[in-house]
């Protein structure tokens, strides 16, 4: 089974190319679309974990 | 911008009644694309929503049934029904039942519910083709 840092870069990556597609016409805006939206989700991703990773957990 | 959609060929539009035209999109993901003649995204969206669905259901993610006394999971059951055929298809197999126990339960329907969730913006910007608000 794949880690969950896979699963999210997985994720990511469905949802990057997916609203590239619905979004940008051009292939060039595409492909730009996608690594912004790409890099936002995993490094918000892993931004938002790192700042929860005082907080206890049960 | 106006320029590019100007030089681009003309693509046939679906005489299909609108509500058939949005059934059908929302039944097969992608099938709205196509019948409007937006080959290759029809191709894409069907790849990624299909994806999606199978990692969910493989993932032991659960395809959402209202519950008494939980609002959300009538969100989730909406989200869950956006993957049209698919949830039907997978629910008479048995499968989506959701595994709570299992390791990535919540990946599961993280991947169920985006799958579902595009698929029913899949059937809008069908629509929004279709009535011409979008050229391309």
């Amino acid at each position: 089974m794949l880690d969950h840092l896979s699963l999210l870069v997985l994720d990511a990556l469905l949802i990057a190319v997916f609203f590239s597609f619905l979004w940008k016409p051009e292939r060039s805006e595409r492909w730009r679309y996608f690594w912004k939206v790409f890099g936002a989700l995993v490094l918000g991703a892993v931004a938002v974990g790192w700042l929860m990773y005082p907080f206890p957990h049960s | 911008m106006a320029d590019k959609a100007a030089n681009r060929p003309a693509r046939r539009e679906s005489r299909l009644p609108m509500p058939v035209l949005l059934g059908l999109a929302w039944l097969v993901p992608g099938l709205g694309h196509l019948l409007l003649g937006r080959r290759l995204r029809a191709a894409v969206f069907a790849a990624v929503v299909l994806a999606g669905f199978v990692v969910g259901v493989v993932l032991d993610g659960e395809l959402m049934t209202p519950h008494a006394g939980d609002p959300l999971s009538y969100l989730a059951t909406f989200a869950s029904l956006g993957n049209g055929l698919l949830y039907f298809i997978a629910r008479s197999m048995g499968l989506g039942q959701g595994v709570v126990t299992a390791p990535a339960y919540e990946f599961g329907n993280t991947f169920l519910l985006t799958a579902g969730m595009m698929n029913l913006l899949l059937v809008l910007d069908t629509h929004d083709i279709a009535v011409g608000k979008k050229d391309w």
